[in-house]
């Protein structure tokens, strides 16, 4: 059942932060499809996924509520309950084929291979790659950032 | 309860999202939303193997530079145009063109 409520509070939040025409709004309906998503894999126990999600959602959320304001043009007119009620209704009706259709086949999943081995056993190289390229970036805006307070 | 078909829903939802905005705001959103469905995807499909965990953090990885050059993006555009609506971004772009044109 929780799974249920999970899936229905994802698809709302998503259309929310789609058609909801104040821009905060928007950024705090996808902040909710944000932690909807990680409580979606902690309970399934990909645990790491969760946190994933969770930090990177949090970063984005921020970055979106700093840009929003700059960015969003304001608008007059303010959103009425019915069209915010006409959409959630909308998103429960389009969760309905999640809980009623079946297409995945689970038994086509491989072996089980712990996080920890199949993250250095079999992605140890690309790990380290991902390691140098943020090093890069985060010296390249430092040393951006340095040129820019000696001019 | 099948995680597939609602990733699928989140897709559709994003795809459409992406092509009826004209606010850059919300077409980013869509992105997001796209990705969103991408890793649910694949994090479900694959659970419990530690495999699809250990490759999603590329996805992530991915999906984080995706959103910091978009949002680069938007701050250039918007800066330079003075609006965030993609349809007037637009018309102000094909009226400077004009006025090259007729210089």
């Amino acid at each position: 059942m929780i799974f249920e409520i999970l899936a229905v509070g994802l698809i709302v939040s998503a259309i929310l932060a789609l058609f909801l025409d104040e821009v905060v709004y928007s950024v705090a309906a996808l902040a909710g499809t944000f932690l909807f998503t990680a409580l979606i894999y902690y309970l399934n126990g990909a645990i790491y996924a969760a946190i994933f999600q969770f930090v990177v959602g949090i970063g984005t959320i921020a970055v979106l509520f700093l840009s929003g304001e700059m960015l969003g043009e304001k608008t007059q007119k303010k959103a009425s309950p019915a069209k915010t009620g006409g959409l959630i209704g909308a998103g429960i009706l389009l969760s309905l084929p999640a809980f009623f259709i079946s297409v995945s086949d689970q038994a086509t999943t491989g072996p089980d291979i712990p996080i920890g081995e199949a993250l250095w056993n079999l992605r140890g190289i690309d790990v380290l790659v991902q390691a140098l390229v943020i090093l890069t970036i985060a010296l390249g805006i430092g040393i951006v950032l340095y040129e820019r307070r000696k001019k | 309860m099948d995680f597939t078909i609602l990733s699928i829903i989140m897709l559709a939802i994003g795809i459409y999202g992406l092509l009826t905005n004209r606010q850059l705001l919300k077409v980013f959103i869509s992105i997001e939303l796209i990705a969103i469905a991408g890793t649910l995807n694949f994090v479900m499909l694959a659970y419990p193997n530690g495999l699809s965990e250990a490759l999603l953090i590329l996805a992530f990885s991915a999906d984080t530079a995706v959103s910091a050059v978009i949002l680069a993006l938007l701050v250039i555009v918007s800066k330079r145009y003075g609006t965030g609506d993609l349809s007037k971004i637009i018309s102000k772009q094909e009226s400077e063109e004009t006025e090259v044109e007729a210089q």
